[in-house]
């Protein structure tokens, strides 16, 4: 990597942290509240693990709620079972992810054989299958009430636990808000939020990235100048699946419950369209697209009642006229006129060297 | 002079019709071998179940004197086995270089690397690789173009230039100069000339000017099964291989 390389890696990182510390007052500005804030940026991750998957493998998961909710089961049933006393969230979310890891290599071996449709029904058969073992081992997940009041976890640095809940000190900042709105969940969040999105930025940059995009391009002369096409998909769909059981774990700790819907046909929905309002194959798309989508499911919600129509709309209007999404299109008006400008000054170069 | 690739009673069946049917066939290390027969004689499904791309119905393939019957399409290229295809099977979006690129790491990495975090950019073995291959195939001057933006010829040559990426032992070559001008034919045809001074190649061809000038011998495959085996001389004089031109294609084929 060199010099300019890292630049624009340490510019991303520091817009990405910016951009995150900002949000929450800003959120504030436009009636938002801190606590959505949180979970926005939380969602978001498991947008990330979505897109990732769509954008670089080409397959469409109609399935990524069996990691959401799962991740956030398996988190809730650490802390519950294993560990009431000494509530440990990094073991918590940890186990959620790897948990989701094993899951996603599971489905996948017998699903990135499959392409289109074909996957995209097999990934949902799979989650209506774990919605339904949720469902009914009601002794572990009390069914369809949920796991509620899931002991809050302390997040163990060094000597100190600390508890998430706590607030900043009190600060006000006119219509932005008070300070003290934020608690230390948000904070982690968004570092956890900012660490996934430059590992995405490597991840897509990676031998492995430039792998997976030459066997999305053409897999027959992939497959014969030597990858196997099936073993890039299949670490693809864990790494998605990983990253969408590590935000599901987040969730259910911070909401303190985590209910039946999480692995529900409604939340692998959802995340298709967070990502294609946004943007498939950017960066911040999905970003984008689930604080969009929330942020109105939130205020709407509460002032109209029929919502899902509007949403519905959202969407349909995304996919005529905006069809990269959001991010997509700026991007793309973007790199034109960088390939305009690029084309022109190569013009201008052969032109001088003859 | 020893078989670098063999095929015994192979066979292919789609159905009840016989793309391919018992056929024997070995070629030896250095050689450059061609194989030819009418339109429908089972030509690209032999080259397709020696690539790996199709699978076999009956009868063996061994490479270096090893079974690979049942080895896929991406282990038989880490084998050393590559293919160029008769469409052009690109990258159109990624430079010539890039399309090169990728070849070549294929081969220094594996089939599969989990380097998630390592970018390609410094790996000075893959440049190399991509770089002679481009060399190879005169390709040096568009190697920063757009693939997709390549003439018809150049798309060819860069198709071969892959599968020379991949390091192969042999280079099968599917139909390399079909819809090229007469100068760009008799150009692929010396880089051919030159590329099997190094490697086996097989090549299947309807250009008989450049059969019969580059070949060291010629199968004759008719109706998915071998017809007759020789020297260029000996099968421009086969009575049978010409009754089965003029059967099934133009004279002027065979007799140019």
């Amino acid at each position: 990597m060199n010099v300019s390389q890292r630049g624009a890696g340490v510019r991303f990182a520091l817009f990405t942290l910016a951009g995150l510390a900002l949000f929450p007052f800003i959120f504030h500005a436009i009636d938002g509240y801190a606590g959505l804030a949180t979970q926005i940026v939380i969602v978001s991750i498991a947008s990330i693990g979505f897109n990732f998957l769509l954008g670089y493998t080409g397959l469409l998961s109609y399935g990524h709620a069996m990691f959401y909710g799962g991740g956030g089961y398996v988190a809730a049933l650490l802390l519950i079972r294993l560990m009431p006393q000494h509530p440990n969230l990094w073991l918590a979310v940890i186990g959620a992810t790897l948990a989701a890891t094993i899951l996603a290599l599971l489905v996948g071996a017998l699903a990135v054989r499959l392409y289109g449709i074909y996957f995209a029904l097999l990934t949902l058969a799979f989650a209506q299958m774990i919605y339904f073992v949720v469902e009914q081992a009601q002794d572990w997940t009390n069914g369809d009430d949920g796991l509620q009041s899931i002991p809050a976890a302390l997040l163990p640095i060094g000597p100190y636990s600390i508890d998430l809940g706590t607030a900043l000190p009190p600060l006000a900042l006119g219509p932005f808000g008070n300070l003290s709105d934020i608690k230390l969940w948000y904070i982690v969040s968004a570092l956890a939020l900012c660490g996934v999105m430059i590992g995405m930025r490597a991840l897509t940059r990676s031998q492995f990235g430039e792998v997976l995009t030459a066997i999305r391009e053409n897999e027959e002369r992939s497959s014969l100048i030597g990858f196997n096409a099936a073993a890039y998909r299949l670490a693809a769909f864990a790494i998605s699946g990983a990253l969408t059981g590590f935000a599901g774990a987040l969730r259910a700790l911070y909401d303190g419950s985590v209910a039946v819907e999480s692995v529900g046909i409604e939340r692998s929905g959802s995340l298709v369209i967070y990502t294609i309002v946004g943007g498939v194959q950017t960066l911040l798309g999905p970003v984008l697209g689930t604080g969009l989508i929330m942020y109105l499911e939130a205020v709407l919600s509460a002032h109209i009642s029929y919502w899902r129509l509007v949403e519905g709309v959202i969407f349909v209007a995304v996919i005529i006229f905006l069809p990269a999404g959001i991010v997509g299109t700026i991007a793309k008006r973007f790199s034109g006129r960088a390939k305009d400008r690029a084309l022109l000054a190569k013009s201008v170069s052969t032109g001088s060297s003859k | 002079m020893t078989a670098i690739l063999e095929t015994k009673g192979l066979g292919k069946s789609f159905g009840r019709f016989a793309a391919n049917a018992d056929i024997d066939f070995s070629v030896a290390q250095g050689e450059l071998r061609a194989v030819i027969g009418p339109n429908g004689a089972g030509k690209t499904t032999f080259f397709n179940m020696l690539s790996g791309t199709t699978d076999v119905t009956s009868g063996a393939i061994f490479f270096k004197g090893c079974d690979i019957t049942r080895l896929s399409g991406t282990r038989r290229v880490h084998l050393g086995i590559a293919k160029a295809f008769q469409t052009a099977n690109i990258y159109p979006e990624q430079t010539v270089l890039q399309n090169c690129r990728l070849a070549a790491l294929a081969h220094t990495q594996g089939a599969f690397a989990l380097e998630v975090f390592r970018r390609s950019d410094r790996l000075t073995d893959v440049d190399a690789l991509a770089e002679r291959a481009i060399e190879q195939l005169e390709l040096s001057g568009v190697a920063g173009v757009r693939s997709g933006d390549l003439a018809h010829g150049d798309k060819k040559r860069l198709d071969i230039a892959i599968a020379l990426a991949t390091k192969p032992e042999i280079l099968l070559l599917d139909e390399p100069v079909a819809g090229m001008s007469r100068d760009e034919a008799r150009k692929t045809e010396a880089l051919i000339r030159k590329l099997a001074s190094s490697m086996t190649v097989l090549i299947i061809e309807h250009d008989m000017d450049l059969i019969m000038g580059i070949s060291d011998s010629i199968t004759v495959l008719e109706s998915g099964s071998v017809l007759a085996n020789g020297t260029p001389a000996e099968i421009r004089a086969n009575g049978r291989v010409q009754d089965a031109y003029l059967g099934g294609h133009s004279e002027a084929e065979i007799e140019s």
